[in-house]
């Protein structure tokens, strides 16, 4: 019976969801734009959130390096770290380390910023005074991580495939020159135009469930905080299921 | 005010940052991959491809000149493979080079491997049909090599009753204890040397075989699989086995026969004088070991075919160490 | 009385025309508790009116039905002769622009300046005003409520009775003709309260608006209200103004007064 009942508030949950998400794009078509908005969002979400990400980037690619190098050693073909670990980067942890650690810090302050906007009846007073709070603060709000999430990935590979030169220059002799040789020869558009799609995707993903969980968070301190660690929780899981998808897709299309 | 301004600028040098990596990526693969600048297409037409696939490498002089396009099936037996070639290699490549199928590495892509042919010809042009180059057949290879171990087996094996037989007539032992001349003595030895030489460098010969095979690589998957094949090479190698055992056997023998020899010419008795005067017997060991010589550079030939197929790594450095080792054992007993 | 009554009440009629705002029939409930069964009310231009009403017994989702922040399941509620129910989002925003709202916790936007806060419902409707007029609307509307000096402040630097005003200057700032006020004196002293409450009648004498007060705080129902309703029960129980209420002898009525 439990079971029935939470498997029930779940479905019901995701059919709220897809109407929220129905709502944003029937919202983002039509005008006003909320043009000065949705740049101060951008600044917020996608500048303010660089160096958190450049670090985990950057420590990403110098741990990978430096953890794959001694079975790389083993089979004789140390010189192909810098191809092995750049295909890798770029084509999955890059994007989805970044969006990871985007829904911990993006997902978190959108469902706790709307969640006490609402529970302080701020949406409300918005509303009454002839703004869509909809239009200004979901719509500008999803929209920016949709566009900064991509932007942020980009950065992240490149900081993470500099953190991958020096971590391949700790026990060993590249130059720079031949590094970046060695990581273009071994790409190819199907590694990252896929990938630059699906960060797309995840960046929606944040977004709308930050705005729904905040938007529908209940009243009190504890609505808020709940909507703030469950906006993460349910980001963290579409993005990986998102992944899946998306792999799955690129597969099926034949890019591998 | 300004402070929004100041952000509106901080936002646009990140987004550009980040939309720049994406084209400067793009850009770079799309630079690789031919994409960008002129270039001009080749076609040439090979039996089987081995797998090549749209996207490969095409190589002259082993530098990268451009890609693999397509790959039709023309008829039943001929695979037509075109190739984007760079501009750059087109005051390079000729009408009359040829094209081969080859792996890159051990296990890696193939890749089409364009070499020039020695006669003068004109440029080739857009659309030019090149020669091919059947690929190397790994199964004839092998044939060859167990029909040249079956001749190097039989040598050895010849080799070994005539030391033997050598060992046990007294007739030649009445020969040696005959009273000696010192200086034929020395003729002898001159002539045992000569003789040692050319053992020398039936070894040289063996061991660059060795190393050849061990640097070399190959076509891992027509060798797996084919059961055949698989057979043919169980048989060769056990054959190899027992051709090094007999040597082993011989080097024995000889080894015993130069104490025997030492000894008699210590203890001032005849034996080696006498051995020393027949050189009718000299020449013919010359002979005999000239025949394994021919043997082994039979051998040797195929070895150089082979010496693509890493399978025979392991067993040609087992060899190897095994002489290491009794190079080793025969410097300690000295 | 009741010939005294009904003549008030035509002289009221007569005086103010017809009613900016009539309620009729209006149902709302959420799930099993019904809160608003067959509720009426009639506000008349320029008049100060209270619902008076316990805890939990509806006030607030009546004025959040008339604002269109909760859709009534029955009945029209016509503001300026549009029925706020049938009304879509666009004709819905056009008509908050004539009512004011202040909210029980005054709702201000607490990442923006006093300032900001004010320019907020200006920026919404009017996008041709030039910035001249926005600062001009602005310091008028914060000396109504005489904060000034707060222009540049963040809301949580600020008293809960500033707050308070400062939300009243923001709803005051559109120039609405009604003005919804939800418990305007709770959370505050008295003293405080009574501050509040003169700064009400103030606005409502000097831009002859029409004002519902949700309140249950006995000093602010009998110094700002031209006329009571008792809310009890999902109806409207009684109305009156201040003296025929305390006179009431109905003791669902009186346990308000006494």
């Amino acid at each position: 019976m439990k079971q029935i009942s939470s498997l029930n508030a779940a479905l019901n949950e995701a059919g709220d969801i897809s109407r929220f998400t129905g709502r944003f794009l029937s919202h983002w078509f039509k005008p006003r734009y909320e043009v000065a908005e949705f740049f101060r969002q951008c600044f917020i979400i996608g500048y303010k959130s660089l160096p958190l990400v450049g670090l985990t980037g950057f420590i990403m690619g110098l741990v990978l390096t430096m953890q794959l190098r001694p079975s790389m050693v083993d089979y004789g073909v140390e010189s192909q770290l810098p191809a092995i670990v750049s295909i890798a980067l770029i084509r999955e942890i890059g994007p989805v380390i970044t969006a990871l650690i985007f829904a911990g810090k993006i997902g978190s302050s959108i469902g706790a910023e709307l969640g006490s906007m609402r529970v302080t009846e701020q949406i409300d007073a918005m509303e009454v005074s002839g703004t869509n709070p909809f239009k200004y603060l979901v719509v500008t709000r999803v929209f920016a991580a949709t566009c900064m999430l991509p932007v942020l990935v980009m950065l992240s590979d490149a900081i993470a495939l500099y953190g991958c030169y020096l971590g391949v220059n700790i026990r060993g002799d590249t130059s720079f020159n031949l590094f970046w040789t060695q990581v273009f020869d071994n790409l190819a558009f199907y590694d990252v135009l896929p990938a630059f799609v699906k960060t797309f995707f995840f960046g929606f993903a944040v977004g709308i469930i930050g705005c729904y969980k905040g938007y529908n968070s209940r009243k009190g301190t504890e609505g808020v905080g709940r909507s703030a660690n469950s906006a993460v929780v349910v980001s963290s899981i579409i993005i990986f299921v998102l992944d899946l998808l998306a792999v799955q897709i690129t597969d099926l299309l034949g890019f591998y | 005010m300004i402070k929004q301004n100041a952000n509106n600028i901080k936002l646009g040098i990140f987004v550009l940052a980040g939309l720049i990596f994406l084209i400067l990526i793009l850009y770079m693969i799309g630079r690789n991959r031919n994409l960008f600048g002129s270039n001009f297409i080749l076609k040439v037409e090979f039996e089987n491809v081995q797998g090549l696939k749209a996207g490969n490498n095409v190589r002259y002089a082993g530098i990268d000149v451009g890609t693999v396009k397509r790959i039709n099936l023309i008829n039943d037996t001929v695979t037509e493979v075109i190739m984007t070639i760079g501009d750059k290699a087109k005051t390079i490549i000729r009408k009359n080079a040829i094209a081969s199928i080859a792996t890159d590495g051990l296990v890696g892509n193939k890749v089409v491997n364009i070499t020039s042919a020695k006669q003068a010809s004109a440029l080739a042009e857009d659309g030019d049909v090149l020669r091919s180059k059947k690929p190397l057949d790994t199964d004839d290879m092998l044939r060859t090599l167990s029909r040249t171990n079956n001749d190097v087996a039989f040598i050895a094996e010849n080799l070994k009753t005539t030391v033997s037989r050598l060992n046990n007539s007294t007739a030649l032992w009445n020969i040696l204890n005959d009273k000696a001349l010192p200086h034929n003595l020395q003729l002898s030895a001159y002539h045992i040397r000569l003789a040692t030489a050319k053992a020398n460098s039936i070894v040289n010969d063996l061991y660059a075989i060795v190393s050849n095979v061990k640097n070399g690589g190959g076509s891992l998957g027509a060798i797996l699989t084919d059961t055949a094949f698989a057979y043919n090479l169980n048989m060769a190698v056990t054959k190899i086995e027992t051709v090094s055992d007999h040597a082993d056997t011989l080097s024995l023998q000889l080894s015993h026969l130069v104490t025997g020899i030492q000894s008699d010419v210590n203890h001032g008795s005849g034996i080696v004088n006498a051995l020393l005067k027949d050189s009718g017997m000299v020449i013919k060991l010359n002979e005999s070991l000239d025949n394994v010589q021919k043997g082994t550079d039979g051998f040797n030939q195929n070895m150089e075919a082979l010496k693509h197929n890493f399978l025979f790594r392991g067993y040609f450095r087992k060899i190897e160490s095994k002489k290491k080792q009794e190079g080793k054992q025969v410097t300690t007993a000295r | 009385m009741a010939t005294a009554e009904s003549i008030l009440f035509k002289e009221h009629t007569e005086n103010q025309g017809a009613p900016v705002m009539s309620i009729c029939h209006l149902y709302k409930s959420f799930e099993d508790n019904h809160v608003l069964t067959d509720f009426n009310l009639e506000l008349f231009k320029g008049e100060n009116m209270v619902v008076l009403g316990k805890s939990g017994s509806g006030k607030s989702v009546l004025i959040k039905c008339i604002i269109g922040l909760l859709r009534a399941d029955e009945g029209t509620i016509k503001v300026f002769g549009e029925n706020i129910p049938d009304l879509n989002d666009e004709e819905l925003d056009k008509i908050r622009t004539k009512i004011g709202f202040l909210f029980q916790s005054n709702a201000l936007y607490d990442s923006m300046t006093v300032r900001q806060n004010l320019e907020f419902p200006l920026r919404r409707h009017w996008i041709k005003v030039s910035q001249q007029e926005v600062d001009a609307m602005v310091t008028n509307a914060l000396n109504d409520v005489g904060l000034i000096h707060t222009i540049d402040m963040m809301p949580e630097e600020l008293s809960g009775g500033m707050r308070k005003r400062i939300a009243l200057a923001r709803t005051l700032i559109l120039k609405p003709e009604i003005i919804l006020y939800d418990e305007p004196t709770t959370g505050l002293d008295p003293v405080t309260g009574r501050e509040i409450i003169r700064l009400m009648v103030e606005i409502k004498k000097k831009y002859n608006t029409s004002s519902l007060i949700i309140s249950h705080d006995m000093n602010c129902v009998r110094m700002a209200s031209d006329r009571i309703v008792v809310l009890l029960d999902g109806i409207c129980y009684a109305n009156g103004n201040y003296e025929e209420l305390t006179n009431n002898q109905d003791p669902k009525v009186k346990q308000f007064f006494e």
